[in-house]
C-alpha cells in the first residue's frame, strides 16, 4: 500500500512533478500534494460535485479518478481560471450575482459550468440544468447559479446582459419589482 | 452616558406610525424612513466574494498545517450495546500511529445508543494508515436488542433505548408561557362545534448535509489550543475546549473559522470528533486533521426529527376556528433534546390544547434544524387549516386572514395572492383542472421572533491611509455577515466597500454570537453601526482640530468631510486625507450590542404560495413556483436577503419532495447515509423562486434588522402539500409527498368518489 507513484502531471498549464501514494485519488493528490485546495471534497463518493475539475476539457469528479491515471493529460482546478489578473467572466458573474453563500460547492460548480460553456456557447437553461445536474449546493437555491453561467455566457458572447433586479418591496401595493 | 427617550418611526410601505423608546445608554436611533442610505438595503458584492470565487476561500477542512496528521473515528455497528471491553493496545503498535483514544475513558460512554455512535479514535500520519488501525481496535459488545422507529419504540414490549429509569416515551418539556385552557375545556369546545376536523400527519427526519462536512484541525502550542473549526459558534467551541467541565480544559483556544461550508444549525458545537480531535493532537504534539466523511455526516451530526401530529379544529356556525387540539409524537432518535412540532401559533385557534411526546429510539441525536419544530409543524397546520377552509367554504388565504392578526403578515397575504396569480390561476375547485398533469396553488404561513442582542461587540479601526478595518470573531456560514457588518460600518463613515476590509471567524476578535435562532445579523449589525458611527465621530474630531472646523458641523458623504447643513467647506476633503490628518496611527473603536427596545412587534412573518404540476399517472410533483413574500425587518444587503431566502425555500422543497432518512429496522443502521439516495434538490428540479421582501421598520435596534436565515424555511413545504391538493384534490398527509404517496392518495380518493 506504501507504493508511490512519481508523475509529471500538467495541472493549469504548468508541469507539476509529484510523487503519491500510488492508491491516491486525484483529488487527494491536488489537494494534499499539489496544495491546490481549491478543489473541495464533499463526500468522496462522486455524490456532490464539489471535485469537480477538468480533464482534457472535460468535467471530472476528482473523486472518483486516480491521479496515476493523469499521465498525459492536461488538468484545469478553480486555481487556473483567472485569466491574468482578472477573473474569468463566469467568477465574475457568480461573485456579481452572489451565486457563491457558503462558497463550498462554488469551484466544483465553476469548473463545470466552463466545461459547458466551452462546448456550448449559448445554453438554454435547462442544458445548463443538464450539465450542472451533479453539482450540489444546500444554500443558494441554484437560481443565481443558473443566473450566473447565462449572464457569462453572454458576456463570453460578446452581448450586456445586465443580472435580474432585486426585489426589495418599500410598499406592499407596489405592484412592479422596485429597487 | 444615559438612557434617552426618543420618538421613532415603524412600520412599513406606507403605514408608518409614531412611537416613543427609550434607547439605551450610548446607543443610536434606528434607521428612519427618511433617512438617505447608501449602502444599505443595496446589494454590493459579498466581502468574500473573490475568495470564494477563485478557491482561495480555506475552509477548515483545507487547512494544511506543517507536521499535521490525520485523524479518523471507530463507530459502532449496533444500534443498541454497551461495551464491556475496548482494548487499543494492538491498534497503537500500527504503523504510523501516534495517537489513540476511547470513547469509553474520554466521555464515560460505555453504552451504546445508535449504530454509528463513536468509539475511539486514532491520529496517524496518514488517512490510511489511521483507518487501518480502526480496524485493529478490540471490542467487546453486549449487543442488546434495538428500536429505530417511532411506533417499534412505543411497543409495551419494546426494547430500551436508554439506560437506567429512562423510558422511551416521556412527556416533552411545557414550553414558557401561562396554563392555557384544560383539555376538557378543549374538549368541550370541539363537541360543541359545529364542524369537527380530524387527521393525523407524519413528517420525516431530515439531516443537515451541509456540503462541508463537520470537523476540526487542532494544533497546540505549548498550553494553548489553535482550533480550526468547521461552525456556526466559534465562541460555543472556544468555550468547550476551555471549561472545566469539558474533557480538554486548555488554558486558552484560539478558535478559527474564517470560512465554514454551511451549517443549518447542526454545528453549533465541537461535537465528541472536536473533543477527540483535540486530545489526539496534545497526545501526538502535532496537529491533527479529523473531519467527518459524508456517512458519518449523516448518521452522527443531527438532523431534524421526525412527528407524527394529530390535529382535531373545530369550526363554528360562522366558519370560525373554536377549539383546536394536538397530540405530537418526536423522536430526536437516542439524543437528549426534545422534538416538538410548532403546530399551534401562527394563527388565531380558539381554545388550544397540545399534548407533545418525546420518543426515543436507537438511531443518532436530533439537532437544531433551520427552524426546529417549525417545517413539521406548520404542514400539518396549514394542511388542516386548508381543510378547514374547503369545509367553511372559504377561500383559504380568506380563511387565513380572517384567523391572523399579525400586522405583517396580513399585507402579505394581498402581495403574494397577486404575484402568484392566486386567483387565475388555482383551481377553485380542488382537482379540477383537465388532462393527467394538474397544476395546483397552495399556501403556507411563517412566523418567527425578533431574537439577537447583546453579548456581543463589532471593533472598527479607521487607519491612517483611509481602509477601515471591521472585526468581529463569529463565523460567515454563508449567511453574508462579513459583508453586513461591513456595510453598517461603512454607511456610517460615509464610505464604499472598497476601501473596508472584514474580518470575521478569529476568536482573537470581538465577542460575536452563534449563528443560530436567526440572530446574527440583529445582533451584530446594530454594534457595527455604533462602532462606525462612533469612529466618525473620533475622525471628525480629528478633523475639526486639524482644520480649525466645528466637529459637530461635520458629517462624512461619499468618501467626503462635508458640512451637515449641505454648505460648503472652506476646502474639499476626502475621506483618505481626513483619515492623513491623525496624529495617532488610528482610531480604534470597540462598540457592545446595546440591548433590544421596544418596537413594533416582536415577530416577523411571512407567507409563501407554491405552483406545483402533479403528473396523476406517476405521482410525480414537480414545484414550479415559489412566491416567497418575506420579512426581516430592514434589508441590509438585497442581494445577500435574497439569497437566504432561496436557500431556506430549496431546503424546503427538499424537505416536501424528496428529502427522508431510511432506517433499517432489521440492522438499525441508516440505509441511505450518502447524498445519492439522501436526496436534497438538486439543479434540475429547483423552481422559480419569487423572492419578496417588506421593508420593515422594527424599531428594536439601531437597524431595525430581524434574523432571515430560518423563516423562509417554515412554510414552503407546507405551501406545496397544499398545491398538491389543490391540483388534485387528494391530500398527501406524509412528508416527503413522494410519487407513491400521491398515487395512493388519488387511489383514496377515487375510492371515496
Ligand atoms: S467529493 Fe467527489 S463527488 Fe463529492
Ligand atoms: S454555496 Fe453553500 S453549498 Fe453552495
Amino acid at each position: 500500500m506504501s507504493n508511490t507513484t512519481t508523475l509529471t502531471l500538467r495541472i493549469n498549464d504548468e508541469d507539476v512533478t509529484v510523487a503519491f501514494p500510488t492508491h491516491h485519488t486525484l483529488l487527494e493528490v491536488l489537494r494534499e500534494e499539489c496544495r491546490l485546495t481549491g478543489t473541495k471534497h464533499g463526500c468522496e463518493l462522486g455524490e456532490c460535485g464539489t471535485c469537480t475539475v477538468l480533464v482534457d476539457g472535460k468535467p471530472m469528479l476528482s473523486c472518483l479518478v486516480l491521479a496515476a491515471e493523469m499521465d498525459g493529460h492536461e488538468i484545469r482546478t478553480v486555481e487556473g481560471m483567472m485569466i491574468g489578473n482578472t477573473l474569468h467572466p463566469l467568477q465574475q458573474a457568480f461573485a456579481d450575482l452572489g451565486a457563491a453563500q457558503c462558497g463550498y460547492c462554488t469551484p466544483g460548480i465553476l469548473m463545470a459550468a466552463e466545461a459547458l460553456l466551452e462546448a456550448n456557447p449559448d445554453p438554454t437553461r435547462e442544458q445548463i440544468q443538464e450539465a450542472l445536474a451533479g453539482n450540489l449546493c444546500r444554500c443558494t437555491g441554484y437560481i443565481k447559479i443558473l443566473e450566473a453561467v447565462e449572464w457569462a455566457a453572454a458576456t463570453q458572447r460578446g452581448e450586456d446582459t445586465p443580472p435580474a433586479k432585486e426585489s426589495i418591496y418599500g410598499s406592499p401595493h407596489a405592484a412592479t419589482k422596485g429597487e | 452616558m444615559q438612557t434617552s427617550e426618543t420618538t421613532i418611526k415603524v412600520g412599513y410601505g406606507d403605514n408608518f406610525k409614531e412611537i416613543k423608546v427609550i434607547l439605551p445608554a450610548g446607543d443610536i436611533p434606528p434607521y428612519q424612513p427618511e433617512d438617505k442610505l447608501e449602502l444599505i438595503g443595496k446589494s454590493p458584492n459579498r466581502a468574500d466574494a473573490f475568495a470564494k470565487v477563485t478557491g482561495r476561500a480555506k475552509y477548515t477542512y483545507d487547512q494544511q498545517l506543517p507536521g499535521m496528521i490525520f485523524g479518523r473515528i471507530l463507530r459502532s455497528p449496533h444500534a443498541n450495546a454497551d461495551i464491556k471491553n475496548i482494548d487499543l493496545t494492538e491498534a497503537k503498535a500500527m504503523p504510523g500511529v501516534r495517537a489513540a483514544l476511547s470513547y469509553v475513558d474520554v466521555f464515560g460512554r460505555s453504552a451504546i445508543r445508535y449504530a454509528g455512535q463513536g468509539i475511539a479514535a486514532i491520529a496517524a500520519d496518514t488517512e490510511q494508515q489511521a483507518e487501518d488501525a480502526l480496524a485493529a481496535i478490540r471490542v467487546d459488545y453486549d449487543v442488546l436488542p434495538f428500536c429505530v422507529t417511532k411506533e417499534a419504540s412505543m411497543k409495551d414490549t419494546a426494547p430500551q433505548v436508554g439506560r437506567g429509569d429512562q423510558e422511551n416515551v416521556v412527556p416533552a418539556r411545557r414550553r414558557r408561557g401561562g396554563r392555557g385552557p384544560s383539555v376538557e375545556e378543549v374538549d368541550a369546545a370541539l363537541k360543541s362545534a359545529e364542524t369537527v376536523i380530524e387527521e393525523t400527519f407524519n413528517t420525516q427526519v431530515q439531516t443537515h448535509s451541509p456540503l462541508e462536512t463537520h470537523g476540526v484541525v487542532c494544533d497546540w502550542n505549548g498550553v494553548d489550543l489553535v482550533c480550526y473549526a468547521s461552525t456556526q459558534a466559534t465562541f460555543g467551541v472556544q468555550r468547550e475546549m476551555t471549561s472545566g467541565r469539558g474533557s480538554v480544559k486548555a488554558a486558552s483556544a484560539k478558535v478559527l473559522g474564517e470560512f465554514v461550508g454551511g451549517g443549518f444549525g447542526s454545528k453549533f458545537s465541537a461535537g465528541s470528533e472536536g473533543v477527540a480531535c483535540a486530545l489526539l493532537a496534545k497526545d501526538a504534539g502535532k496537529p491533527v486533521h479529523l473531519m467527518l466523511d459524508r456517512r458519518e455526516e449523516q448518521t452522527d451530526a443531527g438532523n431534524r426529527p421526525d412527528a407524527k401530529q394529530n390535529i382535531k379544529l373545530g369550526l363554528n356556525k360562522d366558519g370560525e376556528i373554536v377549539a383546536y387540539k394536538v397530540k405530537n409524537w418526536g423522536t430526536p432518535g437516542s439524543g437528549g433534546g426534545g422534538a416538538g412540532a410548532n403546530n399551534d401559533s401562527i394563527y388565531n385557534l380558539g381554545l388550544k390544547h397540545k399534548e407533545e411526546l418525546t420518543v426515543r429510539t436507537n438511531c443518532g441525536g436530533a439537532r437544531a434544524l433551520r427552524a426546529p419544530g417549525w417545517p413539521q409543524g406548520v404542514f400539518a397546520l396549514e394542511s388542516i387549516m386548508d381543510m378547514a377552509a374547503e369545509k367553511a367554504g372559504v377561500d383559504p388565504i380568506d380563511f387565513r386572514r380572517k384567523h391572523d392578526s399579525h400586522p405583517i403578515r396580513i399585507a402579505q397575504y394581498g402581495i403574494a395572492r397577486e404575484r402568484s396569480e392566486w386567483d387565475t390561476k388555482r383551481n377553485v375547485v380542488a382537482g379540477s383542472g383537465k388532462g393527467t398533469v394538474k397544476t395546483g396553488l397552495g399556501i403556507g404561513s411563517s412566523l418567527w421572533f425578533q431574537r439577537g442582542g447583546r453579548g456581543a461587540a463589532v471593533r472598527v479601526v479607521i487607519h491612517k491611509n483611509g481602509v477601515v478595518d471591521v472585526r468581529n470573531g463569529a463565523q460567515d456560514i454563508g449567511t453574508g455577515t462579513r459583508t453586513i457588518i461591513g456595510m453598517c460600518a461603512a454607511e456610517e463613515l460615509g464610505i464604499d466597500m472598497s476601501n473596508v476590509r472584514t474580518f470575521i471567524g478569529n476568536t482573537d476578535d470581538p465577542r460575536g454570537p452563534g449563528s443560530g435562532g436567526s440572530t446574527t445579523a440583529p445582533t451584530l449589525t446594530p454594534a457595527a453601526r455604533l462602532a462606525g458611527f462612533r469612529a466618525k465621530e473620533a475622525l471628525l474630531a480629528v478633523v475639526a482640530e486639524a482644520k480649525g472646523w466645528k466637529a459637530e458641523e461635520l458629517d462624512l458623504q461619499t468618501a467626503q468631510v462635508v458640512r451637515k447643513d449641505g454648505a460648503a467647506l472652506p476646502e474639499k476633503l476626502s475621506f483618505n486625507d481626513a483619515c492623513g490628518l491623525m496624529v495617532e496611527d488610528n482610531i480604534d473603536i470597540t462598540e457592545d450590542r446595546r440591548p433590544n427596545y421596544d418596537g413594533f412587534t416582536g415577530t416577523n412573518a411571512g407567507v409563501q404560495i407554491a405552483e406545483v404540476e402533479v403528473d396523476t399517472e406517476t405521482g410525480q410533483v414537480r414545484v414550479k413556483k415559489i412566491t416567497a413574500v418575506s420579512d426581516c425587518g430592514k434589508v441590509i444587503n438585497a442581494k445577500l436577503a435574497e439569497s437566504q431566502v432561496r436557500g431556506g425555500v430549496i431546503g424546503g422543497v427538499g424537505y416536501g419532495l424528496f428529502e427522508r432518512r431510511i432506517m433499517d429496522r432489521g440492522e438499525g443502521r441508516m440505509v441511505n447515509a450518502n447524498l445519492e439516495s439522501y436526496k436534497v434538490v438538486g439543479m434540475a428540479d429547483c423552481p422559480e423562486i419569487d423572492v419578496v421582501f417588506l421593508d420593515v421598520y422594527m424599531g428594536h435596534n439601531n437597524t431595525n434588522v430581524m434574523g432571515l436565515g430560518e423563516p423562509p424555511k417554515v412554510a414552503t413545504a407546507a405551501a406545496i402539500a397544499n398545491a398538491v391538493y389543490n391540483a388534485t384534490g387528494a391530500r398527501v398527509t406524509s412528508l416527503p409527498i413522494t410519487p407513491r404517496r400521491v398515487l395512493e392518495a388519488l387511489a383514496r380518493k377515487e375510492k371515496r368518489g
